[in-house]
């Protein structure tokens, strides 16, 4: 029993990262309203940009997390110019290439700017382990999770009661109709794609923290994840990518737990195909909504 | 504007793409008129980018060492040697890839590489295709030696460092009981398990758990929350690039067992990684840099200056595979075909490089012996020499 609450609280740690990832995701998608596969990459923007200013300023985690939001941010505004804002009106087959491409030059700049190796990423968060009654937690796994539910709340105070969360919930319910009532439909998209990357790069900032190391190859499998979590969502609806990212981290962790590690990515994507022959809108409940 | 904007663009690609394709064809040609007097080229696998990129580019540097030096003393019977770089990733399908450019490239006589056994053993059906010798600095699964009559490897096999890492790292010297085994599913890793496995049995030493995991996994948590649920006093980790993360995940989780390895050898980059988390780690290794040796000194230092790390066994290995082919290359005189190369390595007696007297056997592997070293105030210090294992009979 032990040993299962201890599986399970893994399970939730990851899935807050996945979570925390499924957001950006979805803050994407939703606002710009094109599929990424970059996403992978602007983690690990965020997370290189972190481990910068770690190495320059010290552990203060909040610098950190400035470094990691303020970089994925401009990532993102690069991802909008590059592969979305002349492609609005063609083929959504066309945008999606392109980021694909550029997840590939990205990913190959890295390695040549960063250097191919692993680094390190010690001792940012002094870690503690405290036991409550069976169940054993640590520091890093505590921040992780307070940092995931912090940005999580703020930007749900962002999306329902700022004007730019109006307008970029305007743009995400329909284009057409946002343009009519006056909003800037090309800038408000940017935003929230800047948005949804730079809530990438915190994440890609934990990821690294949690499992102290980072490396410019690091965001293929995670960009993968951040999908899948965002499809047992429904892809727009942020709670319930949130939702389908801890769900996935909880799955994959019971079933090492019963069987190898080997299994990881089976049991992630078992459960990712199930949900959508089940349920093939995702958590998200409102049919007929747009894809 | 606009037009002559993507006009441009057009033709600046379509010039790239040209000089791209150009450049090997041209090469290729001055070379081929000049081929009795031009360049010996030998072509080299190696991981220069992914998780495995340390060692790669390890490879790189102690094998440019070894070809600057073989040219500097006038080369191979008066030719230069040339050693062709390409990045295989550690991925076994890119590298055999590589390997069929290299087979259908006429001018390349053998190759060096690559890193992982599997992507060595993916090679070693297209390198028989084309009687050509491939020689591993690093392959240690049995298997790949003994695939066909052109697989070399200079590591040691897997059999004997897993078998000297159960007996005499961890019951011997660190008198473990229980041990829980953590490992890299792939060809090196479960050749590595098996053997230790095997040996475990024969001489009663207890494995209570053991856990493995894919290439390019990142969270360890569940497979080191499921080896504290095991009553074991000891981990025994068996990869090389995930080593360090698995020792963070298991220090960071609050656990103080004791650990060792047997995959990454006196690898810095484990150190940079790990810190404090590493003190106390044993591990084998084929090769330890001997304070008292001058060569050997100025060895490591001319590396670490070039590479910007210092040097594991890996690389030593490399430095020795490049002379070891220079040598091989220069017993076959005027008759450079990738047949003669392959059959005088085959029968090479040799004892100029850093790891001592290299003649392989009859499947193309050779038998090492092994030191154990720990991890003392962030360097790895000598616990237990070459004759250790004598050292343990005549105790008993």
């Amino acid at each position: 029993m032990e040993y299962i609450l201890n599986q399970l609280v893994n399970g939730i740690c990851q899935g807050a990262i996945y979570a925390m990832m499924a957001i950006g995701y979805s803050v994407v998608v939703g606002v710009v309203g094109m599929v990424t596969f970059t996403h992978g990459e602007v983690i690990m923007i965020g997370a290189f940009a972190s481990y910068y200013a770690f190495e320059m300023a010290g552990n203060h985690i909040l610098l950190g997390l400035l470094f990691s939001f303020a970089a994925a941010w401009l990532m993102g505004a690069c991802v909008y110019k590059i592969c979305y804002e002349r492609f609005f009106s063609a083929p959504r087959n066309i945008s999606m290439l392109c980021t694909i491409g550029f997840s590939m030059v990205v990913k190959n700049l890295a390695q040549i700017v960063f250097g191919p190796n692993q680094k390190p990423m010690l001792n940012i968060v002094d870690n503690k382990i405290y036991s409550l009654g069976i169940v054993q937690i640590s520091t890093i796994q505590i921040v992780v999770v307070i940092t995931v539910i912090v940005s999580a709340t703020v930007l749900s105070f962002f999306f329902n009661k700022t004007r730019w969360g109006i307008k970029l919930r305007a743009v995400s319910q329909d284009k057409t109709a946002a343009y009519m009532v006056g909003i800037n439909v090309k800038r408000t998209a940017m935003v929230g794609n800047c948005v949804g990357c730079a809530l990438a790069g915190v994440s890609g900032m934990l990821l690294s923290i949690y499992y102290q190391t980072l490396q410019a190859t690091m965001g293929g499998s995670l960009g993968m994840k951040a999908f899948s979590s965002s499809v047992l969502g429904g892809l727009t609806d942020i709670r319930f990518s949130a939702l389908g990212g801890l769900c996935l981290g909880i799955i994959e962790n019971l079933g090492i737990t019963f069987s190898s590690a080997s299994f990881r990515d089976i049991f992630a994507f078992i459960f990712l195909i199930l949900m959508l022959l089940i349920r093939p809108e995702g958590f998200a409940s409102k049919k007929g909504a747009r894809p | 504007m606009k037009k002559l904007l993507s006009l441009l663009l057009v033709f600046s690609l379509a010039l790239t793409l040209f000089t791209a394709c150009s450049t090997p064809a041209s090469s290729g040609a001055g070379s081929g008129s000049a081929a009795a007097s031009g360049n010996i080229k030998v072509g080299v696998l190696a991981p220069l980018t992914g998780t495995n990129a340390e060692f790669g580019k390890g490879f790189e540097v102690a094998m440019t060492m070894a070809m600057e030096e073989i040219n500097a003393a006038g080369g191979i019977n008066g030719r230069m040697l040339e050693l062709v770089f390409q990045d295989s990733k550690g991925d076994a399908k890119e590298s055999s890839d590589l390997c069929r450019q290299y087979v259908d490239n006429e001018e390349i006589v053998a190759i060096l590489g690559d890193f992982t056994s599997t992507a060595c053993m993916a090679d070693a059906p297209i390198v028989k295709e084309a009687e050509m010798a491939i020689l591993s600095p690093t392959a240690s699964n049995p298997a790949f030696t003994e695939m066909n009559d052109c697989t070399f490897g200079i590591i040691g096999k897997q059999d004997a460092d897993s078998r000297y890492y159960a007996r005499y790292v961890l019951q011997e010297y660190a008198g473990v009981d229980n041990v829980g085994i953590i490992y890299i599913e792939s060809d090196w890793g479960n050749a590595a398990v098996s053997n230790f496995v095997d040996e475990a049995q024969k001489i009663g030493l207890n494995i209570v758990e053991t856990a493995s995991y894919v290439q390019d996994e990142k969270d360890f948590s569940s497979i080191i929350t499921k080896m504290k649920a095991a009553n074991l006093d000891h981990i025994a980790i068996m990869d090389q690039g995930a080593t360090s993360q698995i020792i963070n995940q298991i220090r960071a989780s609050g656990w103080d067992v004791s650990l060792s390895t047997n995959g990454p050898g006196t690898s810095q980059q484990l150190i940079d990684l790990c810190g404090e988390n590493c003190e106390g780690l044993l591990l084998t290794t084929p090769f330890f840099f001997d304070p008292e040796s001058e060569k050997e000194m100025a060895w490591r230092d001319e590396f670490t200056s070039r590479a910007g790390f210092a040097p594991t066994v890996h690389s030593v290995n490399a430095y020795d595979c490049a002379l070891l082919i220079a040598e091989a290359i220069r017993q076959c005189g005027d008759d450079v075909s990738r047949k003669n190369v392959r059959d005088k390595l085959a029968a090479i007696e040799f004892s100029g490089g850093l790891t001592g007297q290299i003649q392989f056997d009859e499947t193309g592997s050779l038998d090492r012996r092994y030191i154990i070293c720990e991890i003392v105030d962030g360097e790895y210090v000598k616990r237990a020499g070459f004759d250790y294992p004598e050292q343990v009979a005549a105790g008993k």
